[in-house]
């Protein structure tokens, strides 16, 4: 009786809420790796953007400064993982892990020393996003699955459109697949390999910046110790099983987001241990690396020896 | 691998310094006083036995998990995951700690450890199969694994293995089990010991051994190099290299947690919490990925990070401010292109060949 | 002759730390002809080539385009004087279709900045007419063979407007069929108004194909000369500083008993396609068998076969009287199999470690070198020490990492190990590639010093000059299989260019 309880409306839009952080930081990851650049930072950027969010929430009461703050936060961090990685030749790895020990340890030095608090930071004196109402869904049968979101499912949708227009039929998208499929040709066709790597990382910052400030206002608003939790990499794994590309990163992450889903929704029907329903993402992702393994064994197939092999 | 040579020290010192003009920024500007927070860094690191002591107890974990980070970067993988295998080894090592009743000391502290080790070498065996026969990153897979682990020892501390039916805790682990402290108040004990030995054995058997120069010949970089054509053509099978770094490194990690088990904590519970997994990572490279280089380096590190909660004591500075100082410290270190940038002084690469002279 | 200049370097100097790898080079092209720019590996062409492109940038010196001064610091500004370049080592995005790579940051594209794809295959198929070509819009790269590559290359530089195109050692891939073809191309692009700069270091294409020559040597400009008032003896001694072909000093062969026996081997390769179709040879104790062809058609995979690094999928490698067919690389090493590897860096090296522990990589488990399992460094450093001086290994001491040795260098730390241990049969794959002229020569010598002290040696060498002068016998690998034997001695070099193009007789 409950698995006909558990696909109802309302996990489709659950589905669709727990979807959006993981695709909008997927696609920042999917563009990064189309171009060559492996970003294990994204993880830091989220966290930084999603404390400089709630901060200036805080500090300004307005959401909206809380989201430039985030903003501005996540395109900071993504900068020091270009100059150290582009600029200064460090390796990318060691870079964004660098990175991510720095913003996690960070975000939690500034939480306790600003604002004297351990494990969480809340306030009523910060303010979230709102959902909206689609206007033009109003009355159609649709309204019910779309309508009312906040903005990150919005954007999401937005995004893999857009981002799918520019990867394959704009000159920046040939440029960013070539760079990373090889620079040398790139380099050869008049394109900057360095300024793609740059481009796609600051463009990553404001992603992952903006998925960063989704976390802590839109559905919640506090921020919490290392609140990223593993989205940036499992953006990562998206994007990886998608082939680094815009809509078969969205696929993935709505496989990720289904799992979220079903884990919200069993806590409700079963008496599960909670720690059993967190490790439903990492578990899936877990699965989804066997199965990128999986595709990979079996790409390569030996022909058959014939007749017919010497032509 | 590279030896330490003279521009590398010069720019971590460089870096060290200019990390110290950061964090007196920093201090500042979230209203505190550096040089008072600097005097409570270095009383909290160095001042008296028990603060050394409390430094060396620091030190323990770090030296292992830097080891464990070193020996897989040099056969060619980034473990990140070590973290995971400590948590698991920790917990296990604290199950075995209570559940076997019969063993003498040495017996069941030489069990508690052994299994330890397993678990966290069996932590690894996933990332490393997925690596080796998949070609799936082992980066991205060690990492989910350390939330896995998390979420994993304390659902096993709050079910299965808890004792307490107030706090999610595993039972204390018995006599028998415990590593000795030998200092008073001071959670300092005898795994710190054990730890240094492993460095040496890992210097010794990377650096004088078949075995050690199988492992990293495939590797042996700061960058993975994993799969290694060159082993594969030597004859020296890289997958098995592959694997077997892994699993020391999880072995390694699995140790460290075990240590903290049964030479200070005494018991595993659902709050306990690890960061020495990441730690050593940054330390592994400051130390050049060399053991007895990681072993200095964490020394150095325990010392600032007891000094770190001395100042969290006395002040309002939290002491992540440690771990922020070391991860700008590694920003400078990683940054390649400003180490070769100094071989344009003439000055420098004199002192640098100086120092590097060798007599093979 | 009163003609009109397309380029013209003047005094161009370039330095690399401890190489001065162009000094003073003066070199001028009409507009409208074919000039060759030949010179051995290392000579600087390539350098001068790169600063004409705007990769890299001439310490001193001026370049002038049609008569203008130029300052060409980056690849764009080369385009846009329309330069184009043909790199030996083709510049293609793999998964991209001819189109798409001969677009590539040049795409036609609407108002709102979305390329118009249709109208970008169009326009290319137009070009490949003019200048009959051929191209299927719809192959992907990764699926195209060798030639089709190189015309996607050119199409690329003509797609962008170049006038001038420089081709670096485009022949090197090919079969001399398909040069002929590619001739055929640089003729009518001439006859289109186009310049060409022809980079080789081949004299008798330069002989076929070039109006005017320009000869470097060492960084510098040797010669210049119109290629009909000059012969292939003098720009070859200009080239190599003296009147010598590639020679070898060597007796005849004398072999005895058989050492290794293939017999109808098949070997996929890693894409799952037959690399080896049915490959049968083998090689008696004291002789040097040649396998010659043009690259990729399976030399590799059967290389790779015979040491194990890949599995074999039929057929059976009998070595000394035992099937030793997709046996273990160690296995196959410790029955004293000589492997000198095409890949330099990545196989035959591993350059992070230093010199000594890249010339045990054969010999470190076997005593004195080690005991139990454990080093004895004194005895390695002596064993290192001596093959450094064996095989004249330039470097301070043998603690310095390899990556900081130059490539010919390299190749003698992988030679010295490779022959260090007694093999009985060696197995060199492109053995001189990237070496300098001097130790080219040195490499030879040990080959037949090998054989002469009783070892078997299999070269595998796409230098057909090197397997002709080197082996004694030379089977012909065309599409993965051996489509001739033949004396080296009884053959000339056009013969060998039909077998090769997998003409048989």
């Amino acid at each position: 009786m409950e698995w006909i309880e558990i696909f109802d409306l309302s996990i489709f839009r659950s589905l669709l809420r727990s979807t959006a952080p993981i695709a909008i930081v997927g696609m920042a990851a999917a563009m990064c790796s189309a171009a060559g650049v492996l970003n294990i930072g994204l993880e830091g950027k989220m966290l930084n953007a999603a404390f400089a969010g709630v901060y200036a929430s805080y500090t300004f009461e307005s959401v909206w400064a809380g989201f430039t703050a985030g903003i501005i936060a996540g395109l900071l961090t993504a900068a020091l993982f270009g100059l150290l990685s582009f600029t200064l030749g460090a390796d990318e790895v060691l870079a964004g892990l660098a990175i991510n020990i720095f913003a996690l340890a960070g975000t939690t030095y500034l939480m306790r020393t600003i604002f004297g608090q351990a494990g969480f930071f809340s306030d009523p004196r910060i303010v979230g996003f709102e959902p909206i109402s689609v206007s033009f869904l109003r009355g159609t049968f649709l309204e019910p699955f779309l309508s009312d979101f906040t903005y990150s499912v919005y954007l999401m949708f937005v995004l893999a459109i857009l981002l799918h227009t520019v990867y394959y039929r704009t000159r920046l998208g040939t440029a960013i697949r070539a760079t990373g499929e090889n620079p040398e040709a790139a380099e050869d066709a008049g394109i900057n390999t360095v300024r793609i790597k740059w481009m796609v990382t600051v463009f990553s910052g404001l992603l992952a910046g903006i998925s960063g400030i989704f976390l802590s206002l839109e559905n919640l608003t506090m921020f919490t110790e290392g609140m990223s939790a593993g989205k940036g990499y499992i953006g990562l794994v998206a994007s990886s099983f998608g082939n680094n590309t815009p809509f078969g990163t969205f696929g993935a992450s709505l496989f990720f987001g289904l799992g979220d889903a079903i884990g919200i929704r069993l806590q409700g029907v079963y008496e599960l241990d909670s720690r059993l329903i967190l490790m439903i993402p990492y578990a899936l992702t877990v699965v989804v690396l066997i199965l990128i393994g999986i595709r990979q064994r079996l790409r390569v197939r030996p022909v058959p020896i014939t007749e017919s092999s010497i032509e | 691998m590279e030896k330490f040579s003279f521009k590398d020290v010069l720019v971590t010192f460089a870096g060290l310094l200019i990390t110290a003009f950061i964090a007196w920024v920093l201090i500042s500007a979230t209203g505190n006083n550096p040089s008072e927070v600097a005097l409570y860094l270095y009383e909290g690191g160095f001042k008296g036995t028990r603060n050394i002591a409390n430094s060396l107890y620091q030190a323990t974990p770090l030296i292992l998990t830097a080891v464990a980070t070193l020996i897989s970067f040099r056969v060619g993988m980034f473990n990140i995951g070590i973290n995971g295998s400590m948590y698991v080894g920790a917990l296990y090592a604290g199950w075995a700690g209570y559940k076997f009743t019969t063993l003498g000391h040495f017996t069941h502290v030489t069990v508690c450890i052994l299994i330890g080790m397993l678990v966290g070498a069996a932590w690894m065996l996933l990332p490393a199969l997925l690596r080796v026969y998949a070609g799936v990153s082992e980066i991205i897979s060690t990492i989910i694994l350390n939330f896995v682990a998390v979420l994993f020892v304390s659902y096993m501390a709050n079910g299965p293995f808890r004792a307490d039916p107030i706090a999610p805790a595993t039972p204390r682990i018995l006599e028998t089990a415990e590593l000795k402290q030998i200092f008073p108040n001071s959670q300092f004990n005898t795994g710190f010991f054990i730890a240094v030995f492993v460095a040496i054995l890992a210097h010794f058997v990377l650096n004088k051994t078949t075995f050690g120069y199988e492992l990293r010949s495939g590797g042996d970089g700061l960058v993975g190099m994993y799969p290694s054509r060159f082993s594969s053509y030597l004859g020296i099978p890289s997958d098995r290299s592959a694997i077997i770094g892994m699993l020391i490194s999880g072995a390694l990690g699995g140790l460290a947690g075990a240590i903290e088990v049964l030479g200070a904590v005494r018991y595993f519970f659902q709050e306990l919490e690890f960061n020495q997994g990441f730690d050593g990572i940054l330390i592994g490279i400051l130390g050049k990925l060399e053991p007895i280089g990681s072993v200095i380096a964490s020394l150095f590190y325990g010392a600032i990070k007891n000094g770190g909660f001395y100042v969290d004591y006395k002040t309002d500075v939290s002491r992540e401010i440690i771990i922020v100082l070391i991860s700008i410290l590694i920003f400078f270190v990683s940054a390649q292109k400003m180490v070769k940038g100094l071989e344009k002084y003439p000055l420098i690469k004199k002192l640098d060949n100086f120092f590097s002279r060798k007599k093979m | 002759m009163n003609k009109d200049i397309a380029i013209h370097l003047k005094n161009i100097t370039k330095e690399y730390p401890g190489v001065v790898a162009n000094k003073n080079v003066d070199f001028q092209v009409f507009k409208g002809e074919i000039h060759a720019l030949v010179g051995e590996n290392g000579a600087g062409k390539s350098t001068l080539m790169k600063i004409l492109y705007g990769i890299e940038q001439p310490d001193e010196g001026e370049i002038l385009i049609n008569g203008k001064l130029e300052q060409i610091n980056k690849v764009e500004t080369a385009i846009n004087l329309g330069i184009g370049m043909v790199h030996q080592e083709f510049t293609l995005v793999p998964s991209f279709t001819a189109p798409e790579n001969i677009g590539l940051g040049q795409e036609p594209r609407n108002s709102q900045g979305i390329i118009d794809w249709k109208g970008l295959n169009k326009l290319v198929v137009n070009i490949a007419e003019k200048y009959g070509f051929k191209v299927d819009p719809s192959l992907k790269m990764i699926d195209a063979s060798v030639g089709v590559q190189q015309r996607t290359e050119i199409l690329k530089t003509l797609y962008r407007n170049a006038n001038i195109l420089i081709l670096d050692e485009p022949t090197a891939v090919l079969t001399p069929q398909e040069t002929d073809e590619l001739f055929t191309v640089i003729r009518t692009l001439v006859d289109e108004g186009k310049t060409v700069v022809f980079i080789t270091h081949k004299l008798r294409e330069v002989m076929e194909i070039a109006d005017r020559v320009t000869v470097m040597r060492a960084g510098e400009v040797q010669g210049v000369s119109e290629t009909k008032n000059t012969s292939i003896a003098e720009l070859a001694s200009q080239m190599v500083g003296r009147e010598v072909f590639l020679q070898v000093k060597k007796d005849d062969a004398k072999p005895e008993e058989e050492i290794l026996n293939v017999e109808d081997l098949w070997v996929h390769d890693a894409r799952g396609l037959l690399a080896v179709k049915g490959v049968s040879l083998n090689i008696r104790k004291g002789e040097i068998v040649g396998i010659a062809g043009v690259e990729g058609n399976g030399q590799s995979e059967l290389v790779e076969a015979l040491t194990g690094l890949r599995k074999t999928s039929q057929g059976s490698i009998n070595y000394l009287g035992e099937n030793i067919a997709s046996s273990s690389p160690k296995n196959i090493r410790r029955k004293k199999i000589a492997h000198i590897p095409e890949d330099r860096t990545n196989t035959g090296l591993n350059t992070q470690l230093s010199i000594w522990e890249n010339l045990i990589g054969n010999s470190y488990f076997r005593k004195p070198l080690s005991t139990n399992g454990i080093f004895n460094l004194k005895k390695i450093a002596t064993h290192s020490n001596k093959l450094k001086e064996d095989f004249d290994i330039r470097a301070p001491n043998i603690s310095l990492k390899v990556k900081s040795l130059s490539g010919g260098n390299q190749q003698k730390v992988v030679v010295a190990r490779e022959l260090s241990e007694d093999p009985i049969l060696t197995i060199a794959s492109q053995p001189t590639r990237g070496v300098d002229i001097g130790n080219i020569e040195a490499i030879h010598e040990q080959l037949v010093q090998m054989r002469d002290d009783g070892g078997a040696v299999l070269l595998v060498s796409a230098e057909l000059d090197e397997v002709m002068a080197v082996a004694d016998r030379v089977g012909v690998m065309y599409e993965g299989q051996i489509v001739k034997w033949v004396n080296p001695k009884e053959v000339d070099q056009s013969q060998m260019g039909l077998y090769m193009a997998g003409i048989k007789d």
